[in-house]
């Protein structure tokens, strides 16, 4: 349907404040699905809001479908927002808060057409019992399906979701990630999304943003973001158990780039040997994830995280060798060095 | 009302809070027993001063009793003193009065009331000046408001005449708010309005206040005017609150009293006599006891039947 381009965007809530959103350029094509990714107050709200037009930016331009909104009232954007906290209307049930923005003036529709669509996006959120329930007598998962419900009754441009499926439980949530995911297949909607949960990012995502303090610091695929990351930074917001990082000269390797200060090693850049050439080591801990296995382990006085499945033969306190195979290599600013 | 059942319910909630050892010391007492003798002193004061007169003057509404001559002595009269003032022209006319006073300030008040809240909540430089500012009237003894606007409504030096008359073209001193039969009625809508704005304004702010701003954005998002904005999130958001001013405002107005008193005395003739002056004039310058009793009650059941209506309104604007 549409494509949204950022261009040198910046937003500072105060003259003197640090900018929330501090130059951001980007451009997600028709029919993307965008993750931000980032740690609390790194400006994604932010950057949904100036999208959304619920902020104004200080300087750059927005354009929806090679248009320019950067001036627009968010009205005249054609975007919908799920907002971080549920916003419903109280006052309204759930069915006239899933009617509402059909019943703008502004596309009119009838009767039967808004009870057609409130039915059906109901029932895709497994709802439809709740229909006649006044908005504030809902658990908070019901509010926000509620709240999902109100952005997919509409087919706007762009649909603008800040960590939408947060408060919801885990069955759910995996459920409503592959309607969201299928949703955007079928309807070929473009999304703007935020959300703390790697699985979302990885699974949902067309790109990646992973924005610090206001600054984009990459925009790539979750393939890119995972495996060729641009920073530590970038590369400490993707994998469970999360990289490691490690004095060059800890492990043998033999592709350190001249000028590395640290090594990032992700556990399948990890080689865990009963016995070899590795340097030893002990296993201190294993968390037992069910389907697999943490391994804490420690190496000359460093502590690091290993994968292993459920199965592993290894026991807390049993020596073990470690190699390592092709790990990143970050300079001292923290930087990614590529050969 | 207070039931027997409920005070039952206040003083086992209160034995279940008490520490044990409180019990203990006060020998011989059971906690619900020292519960009660804490709320004892209320409960005595409630039913000497409200319910108990309360109660007697239901008893004098079926008697001739004069409370002048009351040595003399008085009968059962049965509902005769009902009768007569439901057949009574002038009962009639005084509640008229007290309609016209109670809708008319009501309405003009919601709608200022609203209006000036609602121009206080765009946080304008200095709106919280301008808001203890409004308030002012509010503060200010009835018997003050009502005396000053004697002065404000003097047709050669009141204020009030000098700007209507300046606006309107005519001379100042050709009318008289107080003293005119067609002007008197409305000059206590005025009095009352400048007076009481203020509170239905206070309500109306909190209520305004109480929406948070993203259900704005929310509306924005959706598409909505500001005109729909206004009809279908700002006003039934703030209906309940508008409501529950109303009610009060309309209880306190039905029973007005002091303000009308002292700018008019129900005067000129009775075009301005509201039903409590007219009650206090049969209770305490005519002395009829019995017949003002009997009003007192049809009064009160009046206005006690209708908040009820009311607040069962309220609450299904505050379910819906
Ligand atoms: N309404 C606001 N007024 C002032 N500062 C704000 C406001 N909203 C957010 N900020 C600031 O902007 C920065 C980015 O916030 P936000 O976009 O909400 O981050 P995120 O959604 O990534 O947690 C934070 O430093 C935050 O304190
Ligand atoms: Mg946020």
């Amino acid at each position: 349907m549409s494509e949204v381009r950022l261009e040198g965007v910046t937003k500072r809530y105060t003259p003197a404040a640090s900018a929330a959103v501090d130059d951001v350029s980007l451009t997600l094509t028709d029919g993307g699905f965008a993750v931000l990714l980032g740690p609390t107050g790194a400006g994604k709200t932010t950057t949904l809001r100036l999208v959304a037009g619920l902020e104004k930016a200080d300087s750059g331009r927005i354009f929806i479908d090679d248009r320019d909104v950067t001036q627009e009232a968010p009205s005249t954007r054609d975007v919908t927002f799920v907002f971080q906290q549920y916003s419903l209307y109280p006052h309204l049930t759930v069915y006239d808060n899933l009617a509402f923005p059909l019943r703008s003036p502004a596309r009119r529709q009838s009767k039967s057409e808004v009870e057609k669509r409130v039915t059906r996006v109901a029932e895709m959120l497994r709802i439809p019992h709740k229909l006649k329930n006044k908005a504030t007598q809902l658990s908070g998962g019901e509010m926000q399906r509620v709240a999902i419900g109100r952005a997919l009754v509409r087919s706007p441009s762009v649909y603008l979701m800040d960590e939408p499926l947060s408060s919801l439980d885990a069955k759910l949530r995996a459920e409503l990630r592959l309607e969201l995911k299928r949703i955007q297949h079928d309807l070929g909607a473009t999304i703007l999304y935020v959300t703390h949960d790697q699985v979302e990012a990885m699974t949902m995502a067309s790109r990646i943003g992973v924005l610090s303090e206001g600054k984009l610091v990459q925009f790539g695929t979750p393939r890119q973001i995972y495996e060729d990351p641009d920073s530590i930074y970038v590369a400490e917001r993707l994998g469970t158990p999360q990289i490691n990082l490690l004095p060059v000269d800890l492990l043998p390797s033999g592709a350190i780039l001249p000028g590395t200060a640290r090594i990032g090693a992700r556990t399948e850049h990890l080689r865990i040997e009963a016995d070899g050439s590795g340097v030893e080591g002990r296993v201190v801990r294993i968390e037992h994830l069910g389907d697999q296995s943490h391994l804490h382990l420690e190496v000359a006085g460093h502590a690091l995280t290993a994968l292993a499945d459920a199965h592993t033969p290894l026991a807390e306190g049993a020596a073990i060798r470690l190699t390592l195979s092709e790990p990143l290599c970050f300079g001292s600013d923290g930087r990614r060095l590529r050969a | 009302m207070t039931t027997p059942s409920t005070l039952d319910k206040v003083a086992d909630r209160a034995a279940r809070a008490t520490p044990d050892s409180v019990a203990r010391r006060i020998g011989g007492l059971s906690d619900k027993a020292v519960a009660w003798l804490f709320i004892a002193p209320t409960i005595t004061l409630l039913l000497a001063i409200n319910i108990f007169p309360l109660i007697w003057t239901v008893y004098l509404s079926f008697t001739n009793y004069k409370a002048n001559r009351s040595a003399r002595g008085f009968q059962w009269i049965g509902t005769r003193n009902y009768e007569r003032v439901l057949n009574d022209s002038d009962i009639w006319h005084t509640l008229q009065v007290t309609a016209h006073f109670v809708v008319w300030t009501m309405s003009i008040q919601v709608i200022l009331g609203f209006g000036l809240a609602w121009l206080l909540n765009r946080q304008f430089k200095g709106h919280s000046f301008w808001t203890t500012l409004i308030l002012l009237p509010m503060m200010l003894s009835p018997a003050v408001v009502g005396n000053f606007w004697t002065f404000l409504y003097q047709p050669q030096i009141g204020l009030f005449n000098y700007v209507i008359g300046f606006f309107a073209g005519i001379d100042a001193s050709s009318f008289e708010m107080l003293g005119s039969v067609t002007l008197a009625p409305w000059a206590i809508v005025i009095v009352d309005t400048w007076m009481w704005t203020p509170y239905l304004m206070l309500i109306c702010l909190a209520g305004l206040r109480s929406i948070p701003d993203y259900i704005y954005e929310a509306a924005e998002v959706d598409r909505a005017s500001a005109w729909r904005q206004f009809w279908s999130i700002t006003v039934p958001m703030v209906l309940p609150f508008l409501m529950l001013a109303v009610l009060f405002r309309a209880i306190e107005n039905f029973k007005m009293f002091d303000l009308v008193v002292e700018l008019t005395s129900g005067g000129p003739g009775s075009v301005t006599e509201l039903a409590s002056i007219n009650l206090k004039r049969e209770a305490f310058e005519k002395w009829r006891t019995g017949y003002s009793s009997a009003f007192a009650i049809i009064l009160f059941v009046t206005v006690f039947g209708a908040a009820n209506i009311y607040v069962k309104a309220l609450n299904r604007v505050k379910q819906r």
